[in-house]
């Protein structure tokens, strides 16, 4: 019973969670997304962030679409937010 | 001879309108194939702008490293390490599946397989990110964000950090993670809640062996784990901190039953605290991992449950035009099971041929604290490429 309240209590934290935003896909052009960050915050949680974890990584070691893959993967994996990642982004896609 | 002058003049002027005409005639054909070539390349450029910028991206990450590793109770081998691929599907910025496998060759020559996780991940807000599927257990930093090869700074695990030890490997469910900023100086806060199928005990002469984790592909005894981790992040400080918990029950896996017997009704809990500090050209971070399950009394497996606890500390010089490292690591394992407790201290020197290029050479002192029991030590060589 304890640990079904637990679990009880953790959904509507999930819940709580899930309803701070449902994504849509709007019909835009290819290429739209993600929006343009701002490059010199982008600069500022590149070397923030990246370095919590492991060596930074340069920008013209990826293309600038697997910016993109890779940015969002590390969205997952650091907590980084949306806008940290828009930013880094667009300084990474800038600097290539 | 005026008449022959007015000839001349004819056929001069005549002459040179039909030169003039078949120049511009040239001149109009140049000017329409230069119009071909340039659609033509204007063709070209969007077709290569949309193979750049589709909105499904695919992209192969991931790492690899090769070793050496002599112990000082037996002959040194190579290994063959391992290759662990990670593959990206995005779709916008609205979706992304995530997928790491790790292929090895093992002592007998045989190759395994295993998935590592197996994510879909739904960009929920910008700061939330549904994640459902196999994941690395989001307990702790070492197991989810620390353990790939060109990452970790030490060619082998801290002790008690490794497969199904004190520090969960990886769970099956359902988390939601992400960050937001804390204040306006700089501050930030992650965090990850999850919800899953749980750990599984094994047992054996009348103890409980190990607590595996390598994220169970069914809840069987119904029993789910639930946890997470917060962080603080504080960029200025160089300074992270984060607190882990998890709670649930467990229960002991008999398989050798058909259909496989689950002994239920054990608690479990998931304690662990985590730290970084990084002012360049140091970085010093440590881990605390403590797994419990409870007594059970009338058990037919065991009735005492038992901790699995871990800690870590290493620190890291880098010197050289950054291209040396120095490491230190000092670690202990206590288990319920004495043979397997282990005090640790690694001392590494590392070599960065580049960012994700790395070669490791370190000594990994292993002492068994309990009278009678003695662990190996071993010198260990490494090259690790993330890419």
């Amino acid at each position: 019973m304890k640990t079904k309240t637990r679990h009880f209590f953790y959904s509507m934290g999930l819940a709580l969670l899930l309803g701070s935003g449902i994504p849509t896909v709007q019909a835009e052009e290819t290429g739209s997304y993600p929006p343009k960050g701002d490059p010199a915050r982008g600069a500022r949680a590149w070397a923030d962030n990246c370095t919590r974890c492991h060596n930074l990584r340069e920008a013209p070691e990826l293309r600038d679409d697997q910016w993109i893959t890779t940015s969002f993967h590390m969205r997952v994996r650091a907590g980084l937010t949306g806008q940290e990642t828009r930013d880094i982004i667009t300084f990474m896609q800038m600097s290539n | 001879m005026k008449t022959l002058q007015r000839h001349i003049l004819s056929s001069a002027v005549a002459g040179a309108f039909t030169l003039t005409g078949t120049a511009a005639l040239a001149a109009q054909d140049d000017i329409a194939t230069l119009r071909a070539d340039i659609e033509t390349l204007k063709q070209q450029v969007e077709s290569a702008a949309e193979w750049k910028r589709p909105n499904s991206l695919i992209h192969m990450a991931g790492y690899a490293d090769v070793d050496y590793v002599d112990p000082d109770n037996g002959p040194g081998s190579f290994a063959s390490g391992s290759i662990s691929p990670i593959f990206h599907y995005q779709y916008r910025d609205l979706v992304m599946v995530e997928s790491e496998f790790e292929i090895t060759t093992n002592e007998l020559g045989e190759n395994e397989f295993e998935l590592e996780y197996l994510t879909v991940d739904l960009f929920l807000s910008d700061s939330a990110v549904l994640v459902m599927g196999k994941f690395l257990s989001p307990l702790g930093q070492f197991r989810q964000n620390l353990h790939p090869s060109w990452i970790n700074r030490a060619p082998s695990a801290p002790a008690g950090f490794g497969h199904d030890e004190a520090a969960p490997n990886a769970e099956v469910g359902l988390q939601v993670r992400g960050g937001f900023p804390v204040g306006s100086d700089g501050i930030k806060a992650n965090y990850a809640v999850y919800i899953g199928n749980g750990p599984a005990l094994e047992a054996a002469g009348g103890e409980i062996e190990m607590i595996e984790t390598p994220g169970i592909g069914a809840d069987d005894d119904g029993n789910k784990v639930s946890g997470g981790r917060f962080g603080l992040l504080f960029p200025a400080q160089k300074l992270e901190i984060g607190l882990s918990y998890a709670t649930g029950q467990a229960s002991v896996r008999d398989t050798a039953m058909t259909p496989v017997f689950y002994e239920t009704g054990r608690d479990y809990e998931y304690t662990g605290f985590d730290f970084t500090w990084r002012p360049a050209p140091f970085d010093l971070r440590g881990e605390y991992a403590k797994q419990e399950v409870g007594d059970l009394p009338g058990s037919a497996y065991a009735v005492n449950g038992g901790a699995w606890e871990a800690w870590y500390v290493q620190g890291a010089y880098r010197f050289g035009d950054g291209k040396w490292e120095v490491v230190l690591r000092l670690g202990e394992y206590d288990t319920p099971d004495d043979a397997t407790d282990n005090e640790q201290t690694l001392v590494g020197l590392n070599y960065l041929f580049a960012s994700n290029l790395i070669g490791k050479i370190a000594i990994e002192r292993n002492d068994n604290p309990n009278a009678g029991f003695q662990n190996d030590d071993r010198t260990l060589v490494q090259l690790a490429y993330g890419f």
